[in-house]
């Protein structure tokens, strides 16, 4: 019995490898098939699974650190896309109504706060890469020009590192508003490479102290009336969309841009209209001023 | 989801899916790269044609065809998900469900040999 188990050590069952230090008998100098090490079966496609995980984080390792600029709008472009979303009609901003904007505003129980000219102002604090910011400037845009002009307004996106990269916007650095009914100021802090652009004025400053506590932009204050410190919808609705794009859906009413921003726009047009006594009366509409007894 | 997709483009329906943020199909399907370039051919159709050449190799057994056939749909996946995120910085999700069946269909062919079972 021991002698038969002392045999079976001594000759490795076929395939199996051998003891390297076991005691040489006449049948370990035959030769022997070369030792094989079968891989285990999961090696390979874990391997593969692994290897195509790194090429994705690869990917969005690349699409991070070169994150397209949606391409620039031209003069013509921009011309042409201002000029749609400034004279979007009447009648889709009321079939929109609030649309699917967040209630943002906020009312406070302060006097009305004019500019130097003895109208209603309202004052902007914000910057160009605050992809917030970027949001919020076309419902703004969009309100204001209900209620006057603007000139000299320009293309531009939110930064390219902060999160919402390259939102599509407009800046109010260099663009002048002229209303009937407001006065409008626009601080833009920083450009979208976070340079300094401008700084906000004594009085200025004490409205964004007292109103904006968590220092946060964009800020937005109507006439000491209603204050807005959070964004109505949340930039990536704008993701990888040119400007036209965004015109173009906004003269749909039912586009998921216009419920977004075009219901942002009639809130604040609410707004505006609170400051005004509902002057002009063809934008304080009935519906409008819904709005205007919710916020 | 080949079928699905390919259906989609030829009939203009509604797609099921996100269209907004980094999950948007119609971003991804309604680019230049949503068609065989110059041509007026959905990729979905071709991904179509993929998978039934796969199951035809399978059927006839032919190991190298499949392997070279399983390496050229996985090399695709791959060029194919290089648009979707560095390119167009927007996944299709369905079109990512038709991926990883290539790439299971790429798995079974290097590891599973003509006597396994």
């Amino acid at each position: 019995m021991s002698k038969k188990k002392k045999l079976s050590r001594q000759q490795p069952a076929k395939g199996h490898h051998p003891h390297r230090s076991g005691p040489q008998t006449p049948h370990a100098k035959r030769p022997m098939r070369k030792p094989v090490s079968r891989t285990p079966a999961w090696v390979a496609p874990v391997s593969v699974v692994g290897g195509l995980a790194v090429i994705v984080v690869a990917f969005l390792a690349i699409r991070y650190m070169t994150t397209p600029t949606v391409p620039p709008a031209s003069r013509a472009t921009t011309a042409q896309v201002i000029s749609t979303i400034t004279s979007l009609q009447a009648s889709e901003l009321e079939q929109v109504g609030e649309g699917s904007a967040t209630k943002v505003l906020k009312k406070t129980s302060d006097q009305l706060l004019t500019g130097s000219d003895g109208k209603p102002l309202v004052f902007y604090f914000g910057a160009e890469y605050c992809p917030y910011c970027a949001a919020e400037r076309w419902p703004l845009i969009i309100a204001l020009s209900r209620f006057g002009t603007f000139t000299g307004l320009s293309t531009t996106t939110s930064s390219s590192t902060d999160v919402y990269p390259n939102t599509p916007t407009f800046t109010f650095h260099g663009a002048t508003y002229t209303s009937s009914y407001i006065t409008f100021q626009a601080v833009e802090s920083t450009d979208r490479n976070g340079n300094a652009l401008q700084n906000p004025s004594s009085a200025q400053q004490a409205l964004v102290t007292k109103y904006d506590k968590a220092d946060t932009i964009p800020f937005l204050d109507l006439g000491n009336k209603v204050v807005l410190l959070t964004p109505s919808y949340m930039p990536d609705l704008l993701a990888g969309k040119t400007w036209s794009d965004i015109a173009t859906a906004l003269t749909n009413p039912q586009s998921s841009e216009s419920q977004a921003i075009l219901g942002s726009a009639n809130q604040l047009t609410a707004a505006i209209c609170l400051l005004t006594s509902n002057q002009p009366s063809s934008v304080c509409t009935a519906t409008i001023q819904a709005i205007e007894t919710k916020l | 989801m080949s079928i699905y997709l390919t259906f989609v483009h030829f009939s203009a329906a509604q797609l099921v899916c996100s269209a907004s943020g980094t999950i948007d199909c119609e971003r991804v399907l309604g680019s230049g790269y949503g068609v065989i370039a110059g041509t007026a051919v959905p990729t979905s159709a071709a991904g179509l044609a993929w998978f039934l050449i796969a199951g035809a190799l399978a059927l006839l057994r032919n190991r190298r065809a499949q392997v070279a056939w399983s390496v050229a749909g996985l090399l695709t996946v791959v060029y194919l998900v290089f648009v979707e995120i560095v390119q167009l910085g927007a996944i299709c999700i369905w079109c990512t469900v038709a991926h990883a069946m290539v790439v299971v269909i790429f798995l079974l062919t290097v590891t599973v040999r003509d006597g396994d079972a």
